[in-house]
């Protein structure tokens, strides 16, 4: 297999940012109560973290390391992704009116996902090329995705299963996320 | 080392920030999607118990963040309606945007006592919906089927002589659903038997959920008892139908009011609009000396 499709095979499965790395849990519990909302999220965390991540690859090698400025790689990186969020925020609500209504603070806290700066992040550190770097970007993105649209549907779920008062709410969430954890951590050591 | 910093800093600020207005130039809002949606949901009974002037009003202002839990006539079912579309949590009414007079749960119109109205057209100026008819230095009454008892008319009159009056019109013969506690065994003896080949023992099941119903036909039921005596239960299954019946019908009644309402509160609007531009074309007192300026400097 090429180096780019198994990057990005373990970046949505084995590595997977929010069940293996706990990268980005805050949307991961805030913006899936509901399918559509979850779906609407994860086409716009996927939209930024990968443009974010081809960006901030240029920005790293034409820019911060040819004039010395590496010690400037966090902010600047914060930088792309604040305006990459913005961008996006006024797309939707210019294209999706009910699903910004709907998001409403979870679009601008995308800025404050920290899968998008670890994605960012890692890729400099991983010494990737262009396309690995956009590949990670899409793997991270899609198995951000996936996560968020297969704990939506759950929960929809759980709304109507008769659970102990205890249990209720918040806490069978946690419990939830940590079993699909443990069913993530079954890919652990695969495709490397 | 310290300007090579600021300057590539300031080079990434400055090509986001042209990204950024180029794209909200190009993009423009669509809020009134969502302003519409909220509307839909809205009682239109324009009684600004919500301290905004009808539900349009309020509709906007919840696409701005405002409190969904501020609609007296809506209740319950209008504030899980609004959650659910909008993604927020249910909570119950707002106290504070019950009137004392509404505490009851009954609904009351405005009656007007003609014998000491004056006729001075303040209420008629105040109605959202246009109920009360009446012209300057003649009795106003009001329109009985139109009031939606919002109480705005009170505040305005200077002779007091309108009250609220709980509304004896009560919906004709309704049909409360007997007792439950019967048990249906799931025989079947009842779809045998059904003259319109129904199936009496589902609409049984799902006599709650509106939609169900709807599928299952229960319009075609033309209430002939025969599965009341088929049922070994003894379940009265025909007065089940026809209190699930006539719910539907006060629902769609109440649908159709709502829209009348509607309709009317808008042209009570344009109306509004109307009268205030004509206000405005009259000059202003700077205006008015100007124009006698004018006028005087002509004669000369």
């Amino acid at each position: 297999m090429p180096d780019a499709l198994i990057i990005l095979l373990t970046t949505i499965f084995v590595n997977n940012f929010v069940m293996v790395q706990f990268l980005g849990l805050c949307p991961f519990m805030g913006a899936s109560q509901k399918l559509d909302s979850a779906i609407g999220m994860a086409a716009a965390t996927t939209f930024v973290l990968t443009l974010a991540a081809a960006i901030s690859f240029m920005v790293e090698h034409y820019l911060l390391v040819p004039f010395g400025l590496e010690y400037l790689r966090i902010i600047s990186f914060i930088v792309i992704i604040a305006a990459l969020v913005q961008f996006s925020e006024i797309v939707i609500r210019a294209t999706q009116p009910m699903l910004h209504q709907i998001l409403g603070i979870f679009i601008p806290l995308i800025t404050t996902n920290c899968a998008v700066l670890g994605v960012a992040l890692l890729n400099v550190r991983q010494s990737h090329s262009f396309i690995d770097s956009i590949f990670f970007g899409l793997g991270a993105a899609l198995g951000f995705s996936l996560l968020l649209v297969l704990f939506a549907s759950m929960r929809e779920r759980l709304v109507h299963a008769d659970i102990p008062a205890p249990f209720r709410g918040a806490a069978i969430n946690m419990i939830t996320a940590g079993i699909i954890s443990l069913a993530f951590l079954g890919f652990t050591g695969m495709g490397r | 080392m310290v300007l090579t910093g600021t300057l590539g800093l300031a080079l990434i600020g400055a090509l986001s920030s042209l990204l950024l207005s180029r794209t909200s130039k190009h993009f423009v809002n669509h809020t009134d999607e969502v302003v519409d949606a909220i509307d839909r949901l809205l009682p239109q009974t324009q009684c600004a118990q919500c301290g905004y002037p009808g539900c349009k009003p309020y509709a906007a202002a919840i696409a701005d963040g405002e409190a969904i839990n501020k609609c007296p006539p809506g209740g319950d079912d209008t504030i899980s309606a609004l959650a659910d579309l909008l993604g927020r949590k249910v909570t119950g009414l707002d106290p504070s945007c019950r009137k004392a007079s509404v505490a009851t749960d009954e609904q009351v119109i405005a009656v007007i006592r003609e014998e000491e109205c004056i006729g001075c057209t303040l209420c008629i100026k105040a109605c959202p919906v246009d109920a009360i008819v009446g012209a300057a230095q003649l009795m106003h009454t009001v329109i009985q089927s139109e009031c939606t008892g919002c109480e705005l008319c009170l505040p305005p009159c200077p002779v007091d002589c309108i009250d609220l009056h709980p509304l004896a019109m009560q919906p004709p013969h309704t049909v409360s659903p007997p007792a439950s506690g019967f048990e249906c065994i799931r025989c079947g003896l009842c779809e045998e038997v059904c003259p319109r080949d129904l199936l009496p023992q589902d609409l049984y099941w799902y006599r709650d959920s509106p939609s169900k119903l709807e599928s299952l036909e229960l319009d075609q039921c033309i209430e002939c008892r025969r599965c009341d005596r088929a049922c070994p239960s003894h379940i009265p299954l025909t007065d089940f139908f026809r209190s699930a019946k006539l719910e539907k019908q006060q629902q769609i009644g109440q649908a159709n009011r709502a829209q009348h309402t509607l309709a009317r509160y808008e042209h009570h609007l344009e109306r509004q609009v109307a009268s205030s531009q004509l206000v405005r074309q009259r000059p202003s007192t700077d205006e008015k000396a100007s124009l006698l300026d004018a006028i005087k400097q002509k004669r000369r």
